[in-house]
């Protein structure tokens, strides 16, 4: 029991020196791109390369909550498309994702809000996506535990419900996604830092690391948090990101009390109960950038306050666990998927956000094309990162709640 | 993260009474002839470093004053005392 446990990936391999492509981040986005290069487009020669170890990014700190409920025409069929993948995966994968599709409940408190909502639903609605508009009458019925008094700080008008949505477990998906690349032939190397990347005419030749140098044709940019430090480092190529730490916590165990995703953007909080039994909430962003993932009293406080008003029931339950991650925030809060340009060869999926975990399996199926066949296909065409300079942002800024140190 | 910064008329104060102002990308760039990209270069392009940055603060709580400051974005602490600028 005690005994040597060999990784699910296999055992360490030895770094190559040539490689059909390199993914810089062994996070869900990059074992996801390098699962699907080696499963549908045979390119097997492939390897992640992760400075830490799998999972130490927003990967497995992330709150695990899947939905495909986003505002916009562009961003909706990529999640829900990854929304469609988990049951698949966890299949293929032969690996339990601990998909629970518990649906999303997110609050609206104001008839604005309300309105808001309307579109969101008729949104989702027009792509096929299950979302309702309820009043606060039902989703008392559907959440019990909800407080819906009018004598609170934000008095719940009613909400956006996604029932397709829910939780998984993240580090699964982690482990199962490494194992499945793994099977495949896709060489994964830890603790391996990328110190440099070789342009020669313009064309990516190859990625030089702590380990040693590997010639490649082909590198992802999949570094999270990371990346837009890594390309203005490394290539002196400048994203419009900013680096902020998010927070989350979870509380002790509790038998089940919360059967949906909860989230309310005037409290500035969601929360949702593990299988385990915790309630884990979140997420209060730093309004400035920082790369420190730490954590904040103030912070406790504030979700303490917010909490204790949406779920009264949960007064004098104690918090267990705190952490703190990157989220890598875009001005128009979609993420940055894009190749070839500038650099031939060089492909970014990056700008995630907060949304990183709910689209990683989506977003790594159509980089895998991408990368493979050197076009963007149709679905990440608009994540282009000449958008931001033809002043077309995308509306996601609509929904919900707006994160940018600008505001 | 906790944080304090230091207003060049104030002192140091508890870093919530401040907003970012972003990076310090030098000067607005001139209207005439500006091409969407260096308009953009300047609106959204980011350095990110993991390390000590030049950025800019505004003292919305307090006096109000808009300042430059050093920060070391792995740690959340000023390495300089910072240069008041108009």
């Amino acid at each position: 029991m005690f005994g040597k446990v060999k990784p699910l990936w296999g055992e360490k391999p030895t770094l190559k020196s040539n490689y059909d492509a390199v993914i810089i981040g062994g996070g869900l986005h990059g074992l996801a791109a390098a699962y699907f290069l080696a499963r549908d487009h045979n390119m097997r020669n492939v390897a992640v390369v992760e400075k830490r170890y799998l999972g130490f990014g927003g990967s497995g700190r992330n709150t695990a909550i899947v939905r495909a409920n986003q505002r916009t025409q562009e961003n909706v069929p990529l999640y829900r498309e990854a929304l469609d993948l988990w049951p698949i995966l966890t299949k293929e994968l032969d690996y339990n994702l601990m998909f629970y599709n518990c649906g999303n409940l997110n609050l609206m408190h104001s008839e604005a809000a309300m309105n808001a909502a309307r579109m969101n639903v008729a949104t989702a609605q027009f792509h096929g996506v299950e979302s309702h508009l309820i009043d606060a009458k039902q989703c008392k019925e559907l959440v019990p535990a909800l407080n819906i008094s009018k004598d609170i700080t934000y008095p719940i008008f009613g909400a956006m419900y996604h029932p397709p949505g829910g939780i998984l477990r993240h580090d699964a998906i982690v482990w199962g996604l490494a194992k499945g690349a793994a099977k495949y032939g896709v060489d994964i190397h830890q603790q391996t830092e990328v110190t440099g990347i070789g342009v020669e005419n313009g064309k990516i030749v190859s990625v030089e690391t702590d380990k040693g140098r590997i010639k490649t044709p082909r590198v992802l940019n999949a570094a999270g948090g990371y990346s837009a430090a890594l390309s203005y480092q490394m290539l002196g190529l400048k994203l419009p990101i900013s680096v902020l730490t998010i927070q989350a916590m979870v509380t002790q165990p509790l038998k089940p009390i919360l059967n949906h995703v909860v989230s309310s953007g005037a409290y500035h909080a969601y929360a949702n109960q593990t299988l385990k039994g915790e309630i884990a909430t979140g997420a209060h962003m730093d309004a400035w950038p920082n790369y420190t993932t730490q954590t904040t009293a103030y912070y406790i406080k504030h979700q303490a306050e917010a909490l204790s008003e949406m779920l009264p029931c949960l007064r004098g339950v104690k918090f267990m666990r705190h952490w703190g991650g990157l989220a890598d925030m875009t001005p128009d809060m979609a993420p940055i998927m894009d190749g070839n340009d500038p650099i031939e060869g060089y492909y970014m999926d990056c700008g995630w956000g907060y949304f990183g975990f709910k689209s990683c399996a989506a977003a790594g199926k159509y980089m895998a094309q991408f990368m493979d066949s050197g076009n963007c296909p149709a679905m990440l065409k608009p994540f282009n990162l000449r958008r931001y300079e033809q002043h077309r942002l995308m509306g996601e800024t609509a929904a919900l709640v707006n994160y940018t140190p600008d505001n | 993260m906790a944080l304090t910064l230091t207003c060049p008329v104030c002192g140091k104060r508890n870093g919530y009474e401040f907003r970012y102002g972003g990076e310090e990308k030098g000067p607005r760039p001139e209207e005439a002839d500006l091409s969407p990209q260096a308009w953009c270069e300047y609106v959204h392009m980011n350095q990110c470093v993991a390390g000590i940055q030049k950025e800019w603060w505004c003292h919305k709580d307090g006096c109000g004053v808009w300042f430059t400051t050093h920060r070391d974005t792995t740690c959340n602490l000023e390495v300089d005392k910072p240069e008041a600028q108009s």
